[in-house]
């Protein structure tokens, strides 16, 4: 007698074992369930927390003297400052570090330190936007996910192991081989610890709504990030004439359109009726203006025009100006494919026009002029560029041109 | 072969498995430091943790505490015996009034060739050009500015982890062994320890010595040493750094 599964066997185990893992993801958190798990000046107490709490204060160590920081103490300085309005409970023991990584994403170390990195300052349109992630992030720390996650992981490879363990030495005695069904537990087990990520991810979110509706912005920021986000990366595919990926089985993250849907739905329920919430718009471009042309050109450097283009012109929905045109015209030049050179000249005589526009479009500007036989404006724009940025390294390069 | 001995074969080959492991790689000239000389020890970084019945590694901080301790005070004694003066730098901010920027740099500096000598020298990646030539990688110039900065003719960095099996991890390792009587044989690593040392000549910049150590049983309850204690701590410190070897050349030298 056999006792190997059959294919159909597999597969229905797999099914009861996808079900298992999605169900309790795919249910929305409730805002309301959210109740932060810990109070000011949490300090562990528990082994486990401890030893992971000593590993994080070294990490911190490297992190703080990491090159890759952005130490502006002005902008760090308002980032603090939003981490401790959005902090719940634990605003006064968060610390926070800038990273000059230009990738949409942040980090939460159970410690209480959190990494941010200079991407998300690149696509948030306003405060309250950011003031979400922040929220998110510090909602992992005050739901102690860290520590429950860890100790979700040792439940559950504790369980397979003696389930594995069990398996063989039972098949041993009665003479049959387990191994199929044994292999079949350990997807399962790795299903449900990607789910249980996705899980916490989703409280995150429900207690990062709550946090920044509580500190008076407006709630719907946080579906906003998402809607963007999911454009950026349906723009980002689209120019590459790829499909987004699905979401896998095995994300540690639920999927952007579940994250919106959920989130404006939580955004709603926490909405206090007659309350007035802020967006910060102006403070927050006020924060990063100094910064915003390093942003843009870490960004568009990235080789990846379609979210390039996505961002500039999601950011443009609050009003173009000279720095986002010229970051128009970057992206197209980029990408350098038949007809993008003219698309980025466009753009780059559309930037000369604002007050603000950057020295670098003048530049870019002129060059365009010339190469368009348009040899006098050319010239005139060259010279606008060396105006502007006498000590450009280019400079002289520059008046080379202009002398020919 | 009847089964029976084949079962004893395989006890002793799973006995056997269990070992302690070092391979050192030296600068073709390098002697040991002896006589007068000043150390610096990189902020030296130690894990100590159990082994849950999952077999994950869980970090025990009263444990790491412990065997830190014994380690740094283990590595100050060996030195000593050699004439060495130790300086532990505990933080980036300790070093003789010099920037912890520049500390960091180092410290990034030595990450990046010390992974490249990990993966040249005992991952495999064999490279033709370092054949036979020992440890031949440098820090360069910003090595020798540190120390000539801080006064110190060495840089040591080190690394050592060590990790014992919880109760239900025994319980685990015993039965895979116990399996094997019933033909069902599954032998689970425990605890063990792992660690790596390097020198860095200060006065020239150069990576003069490199060790790796690793210790291991697929036995429940053997180990190795245990660098929670005091002997055990300078037992490893014995076995990473005390056994170091002069460079090929030196000992051709020193036979003739």
């Amino acid at each position: 007698m056999t006792h190997e599964p059959t294919r159909r066997a597999i597969l229905a185990g797999l099914g009861c074992a996808c079900c298992a893992g999605i169900v309790p993801a795919a249910a929305r958190v409730r805002p309301a369930d959210m109740q932060p798990l810990v109070g000011p000046g949490y300090r562990p107490s528990e082994e486990d927390e401890l030893g992971m709490w000593q590993q994080y204060e070294r990490f911190e160590q490297e992190v703080a003297g990491s090159n890759l920081l952005i130490r502006d103490p002005a902008l760090v300085a308002y980032l603090a400052g939003l981490v401790e309005r959005v902090g719940g409970p634990a605003a006064g023991d968060l610390r926070i570090y800038l990273a000059r990584v230009p990738e949409f994403n942040a980090f939460m170390a159970p410690t209480g330190f959190m990494v941010v990195f200079s991407g998300l300052l690149t696509r948030m349109r306003d405060e309250a936007q950011l003031a979400g992630v922040l929220a998110h992030e510090a909602g992992h720390f005050l739901r102690r996910h860290h520590a429950r996650r860890w100790r979700d992981l040792k439940r559950r490879t504790d369980f397979f192991t003696i389930l594995a363990m069990g398996a063989g030495l039972g098949g041993g005695v009665a003479g049959t081989y387990l191994g199929d069904w044994v292999r079949l537990a350990g997807m399962g087990t790795m299903l449900t610890l990607a789910a249980y990520s996705r899980e916490l991810e989703a409280e995150a979110d429900a207690m990062g709504v709550r946090l920044i509706a509580e500190s008076g912005y407006d709630p719907a920021a946080m579906p906003a990030v998402w809607r963007q986000l999911i454009g950026e990366l349906d723009a980002s595919a689209a120019m590459r004439r790829r499909r987004r990926r699905d979401q896998s089985l095995l994300a540690t993250h639920p999927a952007p359109e579940s994250r919106m849907r959920d989130l404006g739905l939580s955004a709603e329920e926490v909405r206090a009726t007659g309350r007035h919430y802020d967006r910060g718009r102006e403070r927050y471009l006020a924060a990063i203006a100094a910064h915003r042309p390093l942003l843009l050109d870490d960004q568009v450097k990235l080789n990846d025009p379609g979210a390039s283009l996505y961002i500039v012109h999601n950011l443009a929905e609050d009003g173009w100006n000279g720095l986002l045109r010229y970051y128009e015209g970057e992206a197209w030049r980029l990408r350098g494919r038949p007809g993008d050179g003219d698309h980025a000249a466009r753009s780059y005589a559309m930037a000369v026009a604002y007050p603000d526009a950057p020295a670098e479009a003048w530049r870019a500007h002129g060059y365009g002029l010339l190469r368009a036989g348009r040899r006098e404006e050319g010239r005139a724009a060259l010279g606008r560029y060396l105006a502007a940025a006498p000590d450009a390294p280019d400079a002289a390069m520059v008046r080379y041109s202009l002398q020919q | 072969m009847g089964r029976q001995q084949i079962i004893l074969a395989f006890i002793a080959a799973v006995a056997l498995s269990g070992c302690v492991q070092t391979r050192q790689y030296a600068d073709l000239e390098f002697s040991p430091p002896q006589g007068d000389y000043d150390l610096v020890v990189m902020r030296p970084n130690v894990q100590v943790g159990i082994v849950t019945t999952g077999g994950l590694v869980e970090p025990r901080a009263d444990w790491t505490e412990q065997a830190r301790a014994h380690l740094l005070e283990a590595l100050r004694q060996q030195q000593a015996g050699r004439g060495g003066r130790t300086m532990i730098l505990e933080t980036r901010e300790g070093v003789n009034g010099m920037p912890a920027e520049t500390v960091a740099d180092l410290e990034r500096l030595f990450a990046a060739v010390g992974s490249s000598i990990v993966l040249h020298r005992y991952m495999g990646a064999n490279l033709p050009t370092k054949r036979r030539r020992g440890i031949d990688w440098t820090l360069g110039e910003d090595a020798v500015a540190f120390g000539r900065a801080t006064g110190m003719d060495y840089a040591l960095f080190l690394h050592a982890e060590d990790s014992f099996a919880s109760t239900g991890r025994t319980a685990i390792q015993a039965l895979g062994i116990a399996g094997c009587l019933i033909g069902f044989c599954a032998p689970q690593g425990g605890g063990g320890q792992g660690a790596y040392a390097s020198l860095v000549d200060l006065r020239t910049g150069e990576v003069v010595w490199f060790n790796l150590l690793q210790t291991s049983s697929l036995l429940p309850g053997v180990r190795f040493g245990d660098i929670r204690t005091r002997e055990g701590a300078a037992e490893m410190v014995e076995r990473l750094i005390g056994r170091m070897r002069a460079g090929r050349l030196v000992r051709e030298q020193q036979r003739q």
